[in-house]
């Protein structure tokens, strides 16, 4: 009689069954190029015979995911996106320690995330603050092309620019972080809370603004400088904008997740992700932020940086806790409130 | 077979507060047909399910057998069912419908099937094997749904208004056929209908039920000649119902005094005063013309046949009658004279 | 031995075997991988009797003890006697297995007044494993045994062990979640318990504001979502009409058209239409380039926000309204209107005064589903929404957004919920109480009236201008994965294709390359395991709820059907809360993913089979068992193979929808089991249109294969010639409705 439930449960017990049946690393990856992540997660398969699974997210969200799952980590290592999240999770404990022998190679603004989480946090790529507008909009619509954060506030450019929620992308907070350093905290808000009257929406997501002004949906938007090369070299009419009163900038960098249930993969992913191998993938995907490895050439087309002004980004008060909930709260009330 | 008695006490069926068998008791002898009767509702449904387990009573207790079955369930009883619908299962063929029950307690394939043949034989009904039911005739699928009951050779076979769903001519047929069969074989069965001529036809004994409880029970003409009361009069056949006064005049006997009319009759334990008599439309004698103590005239007059029937309106009442005289029909508007055979003329209790 | 001791006496094996010889806890690799057997006595991979006696989880003993007094039980006993103490210890058993585990967690008692009664006790324990679960399951079925034993269930133990494992079930699946999320409502985020928590999530500007109305700032979110809804089922049914009277009261020509119709959004993955309506409206779509190349137009970006939604709704369920209209505009008896025409009544007044008045009721219904279906929907608000966030939206970032604040993802959960019930009791009400259809069951010979011609000429200039749209989207859609870049460059290609599904080879063996076939093997092996699960208990539920009566029947229906009305974001967020710490503990995992398929769309399967079974004569049932078949053979032999269309129907239902769900499945992936449309929505957040598309288009082949396939399996019903073909996909598409 009861066999009829006893096969039921069977199926059932047979579903539970579905788990990994061979070695495998589980990468969270934050880059929002998807040729980029699978690159590095193929890369790796080749090298180690190891299965790598991508889960691709934001970093913001990357970052509530990390911590929703600190007491039963899924996650095993976390590739890519800035670091002022990565120092975060470092400082909240969410991060495993690991000194990477292959830290060396790296260049030396790069090896200062790595200093500053006490050997949590490894730099595998830079990127400057950047805007990009689309020219051919511009020339259509006769639209000026700003060349400081202040030209933003043009009444012409009702409508025209698109942001990123700081709350979720890095690269949004990012410029939110650079601005206040840029400004001092009440200017930067009360610029931000200006410049809402042209803001069309602040995307979820980093690359949102440039995925939006590559296709003419919008002239000009945020991102980093080797977000709107990526867009030049397939073909886009886009060009990067690095406003007059300076910018900030990322490391890209990479973590192993504390409890990380393949440890040794995790850091046989870690070391070798610092190596010019590796680090060659991204141009091999188009991918054109600045490697972190001494050795690897820089990438053609990227700006003579010595004509930029760079802030010196404080990775230590804009990627503590405690600053960035301010500011996201400061944020979310002053800004994401307001809008329209 | 080893046909089984059936013994219901105090038996009670309650769906939330409504009783549908309130307390009932009798007992079916091995062997016999016996037959519920009653209007829909009555609860004999109820029983029947009860006695196949379909249903489990609230209260009492339920004998086949020797055993007591009251909690047992249907497919552990050892009853078969016709049901009203035939229920057979459309997807299977006429032989493997007929060899389910055989399979499903475990005989083998071969075994069944020619079990199955026979049961299939037994009711007439050969070279339909690999039919689908839905391409039979009514006839054929009441036929296999009572081969697949006899194949399990119950120790009680049940029917559920099983002609219901036949024509009229199919219907006298099926009947004899199932009177036929309970007989040849032996077979304790319970039927179920009702239609209080098939009723009649086809019974050992009959239970008539009403409002959830047994109203009679007894022989078919025992229950046509005597009905207890009101109900039963009215159930088993038509009955003209008219009040009546009773003077008892001896141990069986009493004076009924019926309009204009006295008659002598059997008092059946009724006490003296305001009675009622069902009298048989068929126990009505019309005569045109001709003066006499009763007489009435003929309102409406329907020609069946084989019959006449009339409704005449007299000092007692109007009176529907039931006359075998075609040839000689009476026209409406005649005067008749009312007479009755004390046959069908029975004294039953006030309302 | 009879077969009822002998169902004791497997139970009671089956129990031991939980207890004895398998893991208690739950493995962080699969218990199926066996690996737990080279650490049989250790401490992560012990079962019960060791963990008691070696590893500190003493109060894991008295399961044993439980068990091993089953056994006694099967000693000749009165039945009575038995049946009772079966009750007493099969419900003792499964309390207490319950209760430790959710008195006791990973860090001791989950219960501060337990720690401060008992402050010496240091134990604690992991979430339940396959041992835990093996002990549950015994001692649910000896209670089963027991309540059969006394008579209950008509004394059938194999319907009296289907309804308690479904009650339980649905309990732990379904009750429980909801229960969690009203819970985490009134907990701040440290779980402490805060009423003051409450209002401060519920009634702020982000989800009551009025903003929008002086045209300042942004509308609350719980308004926008009214709004979307009400907008969306209006359209929806006017829309909805349109179709059935057409197919039904004209003699246009392509009817099998409007069929197809109907049926392509059941198969859809979310994104489509709205990627569709991107690549037509959007700033650089098709017609705005149109307008700009002739006109010099400034295009605008119109398509995102409340408009842009909106127009992907109607898009995606006009269809639904339209399968809900059609049956009651069929319904509507020719008799009447015969009978109105001959009553002197032209065409518009028989239309006017007879035919809309009886398809009221259908038309509250359409609107009311389109009205769910609405504040239910994901996937189109955040392709399309922009700055106009709605509930479901909002609940998701609250979530995985960095804010990651559940409690308020919980209190918008319900106020969602509540929206939800509220429209779905409506609906209810307007079915219960009026009957809208006036078919007789035979006679109605009469041929429809024929529309009003002002009437036939506005169906016409809506609907058909509609349904060309409609098909232009997919179009679109699908020619859009095989271009370099909508809207720039039309170059053909099938890079998008490629980097999707590419297989590249390297001395390791065979290596998926394409970015896409982690999630698509999930997808496809999650589903066909959901699938069938999905399928059997909605249709056990089915059989219990119309076949079998017992006490709290009312109250198993509403269980089987509650998950129906909870909106697939609420189901996500509950789900999290529910099982993301022991003693049940599964998120991460396949299994969470399966659970939420299974019971998210049981509902269905319980109505496809109730409504099957309703017309399969309730005889067959009793005829077979007088047989002397019990009730799992009946099931079997007689119900199942005339159930085969409702089977069917139910399978492809669970698979498609498996396959395309966005909302619940979203807060449940992961690395290991990320799904489909997950991947899809990230493609799509990114500006990946071509690969999305590509991936959509996949699975739409999927899809009909997988249909395919089940039709193969589970074959056609044979009833002779009388029988009459229901083709699987329409019943599918009424039962969506």
């Amino acid at each position: 009689m009861n066999r009829g439930l006893l096969s039921a449960f069977l199926v059932c017990a047979a579903g539970a069954a579905a788990g990994p049946a061979w070695a495998q690393l589980n990468m969270y990856c934050s880059s929002p190029n998807t040729a980029w992540c699978q690159g590095m997660a193929i890369g790796f398969e080749k090298l180690s015979g190891v299965k790598v699974a991508v889960v691709q997210k934001a970093t913001g969200e990357m970052l509530a995911q990390v911590k929703a799952e600190k007491e039963n980590p899924k996650g095993d290592v976390w590739w890519a996106g800035p670091a002022d999240s990565y120092l975060q999770a470092a400082e909240e404990g969410l991060l495993e320690t690991y000194a990477s022998p292959n830290v060396v190679q790296l260049h030396d603004w790069a090896r200062r995330v790595t200093e500053l989480s006490g050997n949590r946090v490894a730099g595998v790529y830079g990127g400057i603050l950047t805007l990009g507008y689309n020219t051919e909009l511009q020339e259509k619509k006769k639209l000026p092309v700003p060349k400081c954060w202040k030209d933003l506030l043009d009444p012409a450019l009702k409508g025209e620019v698109m942001l990123g929620n700081p709350n979720s992308s890095g690269t949004a907070y990012l410029m939110l972080a650079s601005l206040v350093q840029v400004f001092g905290e009440d200017e930067a808000f009360r610029f931000m809370k200006a410049l809402n009257a042209n803001v069309a929406s602040y995307a979820r997501s980093g690359i949102g603004p440039m995925t939006a002004v590559k296709r003419g949906e919008i002239y000009l938007g945020s991102s980093v400088l080797h977000g709107v090369i990526n867009e030049i070299v397939a073909g886009f009419p886009v060009r990067p904008i690095l406003p007059c009163e300076g910018v900030g900038y990322e490391v890209g960098s990479m973590a192993i997740i504390k409890g990380a249930r393949n440890l040794d993969h995790a850091k046989q992913f870690y070391d070798w992700a610092l190596t010019l191998e590796a680090q060659k993938i991204g141009l091999d995907v188009k991918e054109y932020a600045i490697p972190t490895n001494r050795s690897v050439p820089l990438p053609p087309m990227v700006p003579n940086l010595t004509e930029v002004k760079v802030i010196n980004y404080d990775f230590a008060k804009y990627g503590s806790s405690e600053t960035r909930k301010r500011l996201l709260e400061r944020w979310e009330k002053e800004i994401n409130a307001a809008a329209k | 077979m080893k046909a089984a008695s059936i013994e219901f006490q105090n038996v009670r069926k309650l769906y939330g507060d409504v009783a549908a068998v309130n307390g009932v008791s009798f007992t079916i002898a091995p062997r016999t047909l016996v037959t519920l009767l009653g209007p829909s509702g009555c609860g004999k449904t109820t029983i029947l399910r009860m006695i196949a387990g379909l249903e489990l009573p609230t209260a009492g207790s339920i004998r086949i057998g020797d055993a007591d079955v009251t909690r047992v369930s249907a497919s552990e009883r050892d009853v078969s069912m016709v049901f009203q619908s035939y229920a057979l299962f459309p997807h299977m063929t006429v032989l493997d419908n007929v060899s389910y029950g055989l399979t499903v307690s475990g005989q083998p394939k071969a075994q069944a099937h020619e079990k199955a043949h026979g049961a299939l034989k037994t009711v007439g009904l050969t070279g339909l094997d690999q039919r689908l039911p839905s391409e039979l005739s009514g006839g054929q699928q009441q036929r296999v749904a009572v081969a697949r009951a006899l194949v399990l050779e119950p120790s009680v076979l049940l029917f559920d208004e099983p002609l219901s769903n036949l024509d009229a001519r199919l219907r006298r047929q099926m009947r004899e056929e199932i009177r036929d069969l309970q007989q040849r074989l032996g077979l304790t069965v319970v039927y179920v209908t009702h239609d209080q001529s098939e009723a009649l036809a086809v019974s050992d004994r009959i239970i008539v039920m009403d409002k959830a409880v047994i109203a009679q029970e007894g022989a078919p003409r025992e229950l046509y000649a005597q009905p207890k009361d009101a109900f039963v009069a009215g159930f088993m056949g038509e009955a003209n119902r008219v009040p009546a006064t009773l003077t008892r005049r001896d141990a069986t006997l009493g004076d009924v005094a019926l309009g204009p009319l006295t008659l002598t009759l059997p008092h059946r334990g009724l006490a003296d005063g305001p009675i009622e008599v069902a009298i048989r439309p068929e126990a009505i004698e019309l005569t045109a013309g001709g003066p006499s103590p009763l007489s009435g005239v003929v309102r409406k007059a329907a020609y069946l046949g084989a019959t006449m029937e009339y409704t005449v309106e007299t000092a007692i009442g109007p009176l529907f009658v039931i006359d075998g005289g075609v040839d000689r029909p009476l026209t409406v508007g005649t005067a008749v004279a009312v007479a009755f055979t004390p046959r069908g003329v029975i004294v039953i209790p006030p309302r | 031995m009879s077969d009822y001791r002998r169902a004791i006496a497997f139970w009671i094996a089956v129990g031991a075997g939980g207890f004895l010889l398998v893991p208690w806890y739950a493995l962080q690799d699969s218990v199926f991988a066996l690996g737990w057997l080279a650490h049989f006595t250790e401490k992560e991979a012990a079962p019960a009797l060791l963990q008691a006696i070696r590893h500190d989880h003493p109060w894991l003993m008295p399961l044993g003890l439980f068990v091993a007094a089953g056994g006694a039980l099967l000693a000749p006993l009165p039945r009575r006697f038995r049946s009772n103490a079966l009750i007493a210890l099969g419900g003792a058993g499964f309390v207490y297995c319950f209760a430790q585990g959710f008195a006791i967690g990973p860090r001791g008692w989950y219960f501060d007044t337990f720690a401060a009664a008992f402050p010496a006790f240091k134990g604690s324990q992991e979430g339940m494993g396959l041992g835990a679960m093996l002990v549950v399951t015994c001692f649910g079925m000896l209670f089963a045994l027991g309540l059969a034993g006394r008579g209950y269930f008509k004394g059938d133990a194999f319907v009296a062990g289907s309804v308690v494992a479904v009650a339980v079930l649905v309990s732990v699946f379904t009750f429980f979640p909801v229960f969690k999320i009203l819970i985490s409502a009134v907990e701040d985020n440290n779980g402490a318990f805060s009423l003051a928590a409450l209002p401060g999530r519920l009634f702020t500007q982000k989800v009551w504001g009025l903003g929008c109305v002086g045209g300042s700032t942004r509308c609350g979110v719980a308004w926008n979502t009214l709004i979307l809804a009400l907008l969306c089922a209006f359209c929806c049914t006017g829309l909805g009409l349109g179709f059935a009277l057409i197919a039904t009261r004209t003699d246009f020509k392509r009817k099998r058209l409007l069929r197809i119709l109907t049926v392509l959004p059941i198969i859809t993955p979310p994104f489509v239409i709205g990627l569709g309506l991107i690549l037509i409206f959007g700033r650089s779509g098709v017609i705005n380039q149109l307008l700009e190349w002739a006109f010099g137009l400034q295009p605008g970006r119109w398509i995102y926000g409340l408009q842009g939604v909106l127009l992907a709704q109607v898009f995606a369920f006009t269809p639904i309204a339209f399968l809900v209209l059609i049956g009651v505009v069929e319904g509507v008896s020719p008799g009447m209107e015969e009978a109105a025409q001959t009553l002197r009544a032209d065409r518009w007044r028989v239309f006017a005064d007879i035919s809309l008045p009886l398809m009221r009721p259908g038309l509250a219904n359409a609107f009311l589903i389109s009205f769910i279906e609405s504040i239910a929907d994901f996937g189109n608000p955040i392709l399309l929404g922009g700055n106009f966030g709605v509930l479901s939206t909002e609940i998701f970032f609250s979530v995985v957004g960095a804010q990651l604040d559940q409690g308020r993802a919980a209190t918008l959960g319900i106020l969602l919920l509540l929206f939800a019930l509220a429209a779905f009791f409506a609906q209810r009400q307007v079915l219960g109480k009026k009957v809208y259809t006036s078919l007789a069951g035979k006679g109605d010979s009469g041929l429809p009236t024929q529309l009003p011609d002002n009437v036939r000429r506005l169906c016409y200039s809506i609907a058909v201008p509609w349904a060309l749209l409609t098909l232009v989207i997919y179009a679109m859609a699908m020619v859009g994965g095989f271009v370099e870049t909508w809207g720039r460059d039309y170059t053909f290609t099938l890079k998008h294709y490629a980097k999707a599904f590419s297989i590249e080879f390297s001395s390791h063996g065979i290596i998926w390359a394409g970015a896409a076939w982690n999630s698509f093997w999930t997808t496809i092996k999650l589903s066909a395991i959901a699938a069938p699960l999905t399928a059997a208990l909605g249709i056990l539920s089915a059989w219990l709820l119309t076949r079998q009566k017992f006490a709290g029947q009312g109250a198993f229906e509403f269980g089987t059907m509650l998950s129906f009305a909870i909106p697939g974001t609420v189901i996500g967020v509950s789900y999290i809360l529910a099982f993301n710490v022991p003693p049940i503990e599964v998120t991460g995992t396949g299994i969470v993913l399966i659970l939420c398929f299974i019971f998210r769309n049981m509902p269905v399967g319980v109505r496809a089979g109730m409504a099957a079974m309703t017309q399969i004569d309730k005889s067959l049932d009793e005829a077979s068992i007088t047989l002397g078949a019990r009730g799992f053979t009946t099931l079997r032999r007689v119900i199942l193979p005339l159930l085969k269309p409702a089977i069917v129907a139910a399978l492809v239902y669970s698979f498609v929808r498996a396959v395309t769900t966005v909302s619940a499945v979203i807060f449940l992936v992961s690395a290991e089991y990320e799904m489909a449309t997950t991947y899809i929505i990230n493609r799509v957040i990114n500006g990946d249109y071509g690969v999305a598309i590509a991936y959509c288009s996949v699975l739409i082949v999927l899809m009909l294969a997988a249909i395919w396939l089940i039709q193969k399996l589970v074959g056609e019903r044979k009833l002779g010639r009388r029988a009459i073909g229901v083709p699987a996909v329409a019943t599918l598409g009424r039962n969506a409705a």
